[in-house]
């Protein structure tokens, strides 16, 4: 409760500076993808332990980043490359005006790998 | 929502402050506590009997240590026996009720929990009330009306209250529960307060008959009723703290008392339990009355504290507030002697001690009814003086409670320290806050159980979660609140990825499609590209043509500048002029030499041979005049260069009988070189007839001819031979040069109008004596000279030669009589009438004057000689000046029509010339006289005198030729009266007659040219004694002329 005390002022928006900016989460993913995923061939047995710590270090990177009092989902899909079709969305009930997200696609030949990053303003 | 929200402004606070703020609140409660503490004073006892209570709860809570219920309850029970004597039906039936309401309970639990809870609470309020309406029977009876009357108010109240609750809820209750319920309502109501007792009574036997049936429900229900206990624990530790400080003495000493007192109770319910059960319900009964009374009597105190604090915390609350605490704090002094009913129950059953089945489903669905009385108990926060007046009431009763004191001791130790660790910060829990509790009530309930079962309660736990629940509550309020402000949308659908699939075939290239490929690069030449034009570019050529194509000037290029062209052509024509001139020279040379042999040995045969018939003759040469072209014609004239002895020309005629049209119209002249007489150098051709032939001085290069048709044309023998036309006969060929200059074109004006009789060149020097060495040079240089030409009709036309610097091979638009490429031509000069007047009217008498022949002086070009056909020889001069004698004429000075046939002057001696006439005589003389120096009549024998000529080897020799082909040699030193030699050349004429001979130092030679009529051409070497000159020759010759005059 960050409110300030004795008075009924809702801080419902966030400062500019501090707004979650997708651009910048694109960037920070698509570093972290990049560095980690380069070259690394699809394991159905590590994956699992890999997606958790991407999704760890982007938490990490995308929590210094500065977007105060935003919650954020991380989630990291890992999937191997077969020739397959893939087709996948999201959908979310959030305030439009603060809320948003971040998403960036790595792929190369034996995986890809969607790291997606909502960032949902907690007033 | 502003309003409440400031009131309740601990919602948004933090745990932590607001246990500060509330420990705050305490310490100045405390405060004002002890000011309140000589009301306290007499609550001692109730405090006390308090904290003995809650052990027991604690103990009711484990459900194996139930002993016998106290209190109340057997009071109750016993005031029941007496109802069941009364009516044992009526009890039956109110158990039937009772089971068709549990029934019901039952029912509604497995419901929602919602209505479950409210009919819980329903039915506790149901109970409270029935509750009540015993308590105000018994202060009915031994208390005034105005306490009854203030009870009933209060009842109204809460009824009101209730009634308003109750609507609020059952519209979403089911129509069932609500008719059961009215049903259960009227059931407890209408039978009145003393048929409350009974049903009580009653309802216990016979929940003790069907507790097996039950306990399973039960059990359920247990759940619940932990949660209320819980909230009792917690509203009693609340209640505690409150006395905790000033009556912890007190309270120690009378629980040593109570605990004695529940043993006894202990020993005595072992014994004999029915009995003693009923005594001690006596007694309970008694001592309640006791309690009530004294309840009553501190009701008076308690509700002044109540005042006192309600002015405390008026400030905060509504009246309306105050007034249902007032009913809540009523209901909780019913709550209290209830619990003790429960304690007395409790201990009850510890007397039967399992056995008692019916008891303990008495006690099971007396705890269930208490959990909704203890779940009120929340409401009385602030009426501490209500309870503490319950309490004392109970006081007495907790004395008989039974219990093993080492539990609850043990219990009370950890109680305390948990108040002591709590302190303060709870005693002022905001009162309004169910819907908190009933959000806790699930984890609370765990909580309970753990306590129960180590028999060890986690306050702090049990603090922290209703701190976070109160969190969680300010965070839902507040996300409520929030909510209006904030608009959530549900529009957004973002793609996060989309991989098509990969067609089969792409999915084959990507697997396989490299496996046995090599991936290699050619480079084309396309770098080198090849740019082509297929027109090709037309070439063009200027060439110009003329006709007649003779000579290679008919065509020409432009292209080739004219200067370009004639420079190469010059340097051609040089060069090949070199060469042909070398050649010319070197091939007469040789063939000369080549002839030369040839013709001594032909001639020393010959020579032999005709040395009879020629007697003068050393040696002959024939010319080859067997030539097609010149066979069948004669020669009219024979002619030597002066300044190339050794070049001889003959003319001949054009034939009589034309063979060939072209060639046998056309007079012809050959130039030969003596030396090689096989064949004549140049031949020269000219349409018309050719009266008379000269060379060119000097250099035998041009010769000039005189026609018949009046014209004079010249040819210039340097000309090349390509020019000119040429014909083939037989195996040579031959070329025919045409004229390079005819006067024909410039006829008109200066030319002649009757046949040209002589030809002659000017010599170029005036008179002075000089030898022709000079002006011969001077004309090799270029220089022109004068030609003069002589008509019959006496005219003299001169011309001068003029040589162009380069020939025009188009032709020459001027001059029109230049052939193209010819570089030489006449112009005009002169013209004058030699003859004068008086001669001819002297002359005419008899025939037409007629000039026959014309010569200059050898050494002065001003003077010329004109033979006439009147026997004279006139003298004239060209630039007017008269020199005498006009005429030279006979010795006799009648005249005589004679024509003058030859005027020759001497080689040695210029001044002296020989004229030989027609008639046969022969004159010589000088130039400066009139009279002949000497006369020879009838020398020829009366034959015309064709042509007489000087030897030129030796002065005093000449040779005469006359017109019946004798040739007399004359000799003037050996007789100067007749001819030396006469020789007559019988078979074969001779119609013309030329000397030749060359003075020169190193060989020196003469002879004599004849031709035939046969066309043949004689060439007769003098022999050496014609020919080498006698010194004395001169002097005689002198010696002659001077004897003459």
């Amino acid at each position: 409760m960050v409110e300030v005390e004795g008075s009924d002022s809702y801080l419902i928006r966030p400062n500019h500076q501090h707004k979650f900016k997708p651009t910048i989460v694109k960037e920070y993913i698509h570093e972290i993808l990049r560095e980690r995923l380069s070259g690394v061939l699809y394991d159905p047995e590590s994956v699992p332990e890999l997606t958790r710590s991407l999704a760890e270090a982007v938490k990490d990177k995308v929590k210094n980043a500065g977007f105060d009092k935003y919650k954020l989902i991380v989630q990291v899909i890992i999937g191997e490359q077969r020739g397959q079709g893939v087709k996948m969305s999201s959908k979310c009930l959030w305030d439009a005006d603060t809320d948003n997200y971040a998403a960036d696609v790595f792929m190369n030949e034996s995986l890809f790998c969607l790291v997606a990053v909502f960032g949902s303003y907690y007033y | 929502m502003q309003s409440e929200k400031k009131l309740t402004k601990e919602d948004t606070w933090r745990p932590a402050e607001l246990r500060r703020h509330i420990r705050e609140k305490d310490s100045s409660e405390r405060y004002s506590r002890h000011r309140e503490d000589t009301d306290r004073t007499r609550r001692e006892g109730e405090s006390m009997e308090r904290r003995h209570r809650d052990p027991d709860r604690e103990k009711l809570k484990e459900k194996k240590l139930r002993h016998g219920d106290t209190g109340d309850r057997y009071a109750e029970q016993k005031k029941d026996r007496s109802y069941d004597r009364r009516s044992e039906k009526d009890r039956e039936r109110r158990g039937e009720e009772e089971r068709k309401k549990q029934v019901g309970d039952a029912r509604n639990y497995r419901e929602t929990i919602l209505d479950k809870e409210y009919f819980r609470e329903r039915e506790k309020q149901k109970d409270r009330h029935k509750y009540k309406e015993k308590d105000r029977e018994k202060v009915r009876e031994r208390h005034s009306e105005d306490w009854e009357r203030r009870r009933e108010d209060r009842e109204k109240e809460r009824r009101r209250e209730e009634r308003e609750k109750e609507h609020r809820r059952e519209r979403r209750r089911h129509d069932e529960s609500e008719v059961r319920r009215d049903q259960t309502e009227k059931l407890h109501r209408e039978p009145g307060d003393r048929q409350h007792r009974g049903t009580h009574d009653d309802r216990r036997r016979d929940k003790d008959i069907q507790e097996a049936k039950r306990r399973s429900e039960q059990s359920e229900d247990r759940d619940k009723k932990q949660e209320h206990r819980r909230n009792n624990e917690e509203r009693e530790r609340r209640h505690k703290e409150r006395r905790h400080h000033d009556e912890k003495d007190e309270r120690e000493s009378k629980e040593r008392r109570e605990f004695k007192k529940t043993d006894d109770e202990v020993r005595n319910s072992h014994g004999n339990r029915k009995q003693t059960e009923r005594e001690k319900q006596k007694e309970r009964h008694k001592k309640e009355e006791e309690g009530a009374e004294r309840r009553h009597k501190d009701r008076g105190h308690s509700e002044v504290a109540k005042e006192d604090l309600e002015r405390d915390h008026g400030e905060k609350r509504s009246s309306r507030k105050s007034q249902s605490d007032k009913s809540l704090r009523h209901e909780k002094m019913e709550e209290e002697t209830k619990d003790d009913v429960a304690v007395s129950k409790q201990q009850m059953m510890d007397g039967k001690n399992g056995g008692e089945h019916v008891e303990k489903a008495e006690l099971a669905e007396e705890e269930y009814e208490e959990d909704f009385e203890d779940y009120e108990e929340d409401f009385e926060d602030l009426d501490e003086s209500a309870e503490e007046t319950e309490d004392e009431v109970h006081d007495g009763k907790e004395e008989q409670t039974a219990q093993p004191s080492k539990e609850i001791e043990s219990i009370r130790r950890a109680m305390a320290e948990e108040n002591e660790r709590a302190g303060t910060a709870q005693s002022r829990r905001s009162i309004d806050r169910e819907e908190e509790e009933h959000v806790s009530k699930g984890s609370e309930r765990n909580q309970s159980k753990i306590s129960r079962h180590g028999k060890f309660i986690d306050f702090v736990a049990a603090k922290q979660r209703e701190v976070s629940q109160k969190a969680a509550a300010k965070q839902k309020k507040r996300g409520a609140e929030l909510l209006h402000l904030i608009d959530l949308d549900f529009s957004l659908t973002c793609s996060l990825l989309d991989i098509p699939p990969v067609s089969e075939y792409e999915m084959y290239i990507k697997s396989f499609g490299n496996a046995n490929t090599k991936q290699a690069y050619v480079q084309c030449n396309e770098d080198n590209t090849d740019r082509d034009v297929q027109t090709e570019e037309i070439e063009i050529c200027e060439k110009w043509t003329q006709h007649p194509p003779e000579f290679s000037g008919a065509c020409g290029d432009p292209n080739f500048s004219q200067e370009a062209q004639d420079k190469t052509r010059d340097e051609l024509i040089l060069d090949s002029q070199q060469l042909m001139s070398f050649l010319d020279s070197a091939s007469q040379v040789m063939v000369v030499l080549l002839e030369e042999d040839q013709a001594e040995r032909k001639s020393l045969r010959k020579l032999t041979t005709q040395t009879d018939s020629l007697s003068f003759s050393d040696g002959s040469l024939q010319l080859n005049t067997t030539l097609p072209f010149l066979s069948g014609r004669q020669i009219s004239l024979v002619h030597f260069s002066q300044g190339q002895k050794h070049t001889m020309l003959s003319v001949h005629m054009p034939k009589v009988q034309a063979s060939t049209p072209h060639l046998d119209s056309c007079s012809m002249v050959c130039v030969w070189n003596i030396w090689e007489p096989s064949r004549p150098q140049k031949i020269l051709i000219y349409e018309a007839e050719i009266q008379c032939c000269c060379f060119s001085p000097g250099k035998s290069t041009l010769v000039f001819a005189g026609t018949q048709v009046g014209s004079v044309v010249l040819w210039d023998l340097r000309e090349n031979s390509s020019n000119h036309y040429k014909l083939k006969i037989g195996e040579d060929e031959w070329t025919f040069r045409h004229p390079t200059f005819s006067t024909d074109a410039v006829m008109s004006s200066p030319g002649h109008a009757s046949p040209v009789a002589s030809v002659e060149v000017i010599p170029s020097f005036v008179a002075g004596g000089l030898r022709a060495e000079v002006p011969l040079l001077a004309f090799e240089e270029g220089l022109s000279f004068q030609l003069a030409s002589l008509d019959e009709s006496g005219m003299l036309n001169i011309w001068v030669v003029v040589e162009l610097p380069k020939g025009n091979e188009a032709g020459s638009l001027t001059d029109l009589g230049l052939r193209p490429g010819g570089k030489v031509k006449l112009l005009h000069s002169s013209s004058l009438l030699t003859v004068q007047r008086p001669l001819l009217k002297v002359a005419g008498t008899a025939r037409p004057f007629q000039t026959m022949l014309l010569k200059y002086h050898p050494t002065d070009s001003n003077q010329f000689f004109i033979g006439t056909n009147l026997g004279l020889v006139s003298h004239g001069t060209s630039h007017g000046l008269k020199t005498p004698p006009q005429f030279y004429g006979f010795q006799e000075v009648e005249e005589r029509t004679v024509d003058i046939n030859s005027i020759h002057f001497s080689p040695f001696r210029p001044n002296l010339f020989l004229v030989g006439c027609a008639d046969g005589s022969i004159r010589l003389h000088t130039v400066n006289h009139e009279q002949p120096v000497a006369e020879w009549k009838n020398s020829t024998a009366g034959e015309p005198v064709i042509s007489a000529q000087w030897a030129q080897t030796r002065p005093a020799i000449f040779s005469v030729l006359d017109a019946a082909s004798n040739l007399h040699i004359w000799d003037m030193m050996k007789d100067d009266a007749q001819p030396l030699i006469t020789k007559k050349m019988s078979t074969d004429g001779v119609t013309a007659m030329a000397v030749f001979g060359d003075s020169g130092h190193q060989n020196t030679y003469s002879g004599i040219a004849l031709a035939h009529e046969s066309g043949k051409i004689e060439l007769h070497y003098f022999t050496p004694t014609l020919t080498v000159l006698n010194p004395t020759e001169e002097k005689k010759l002198e010696s002659i002329m001077t004897e003459a005059f």
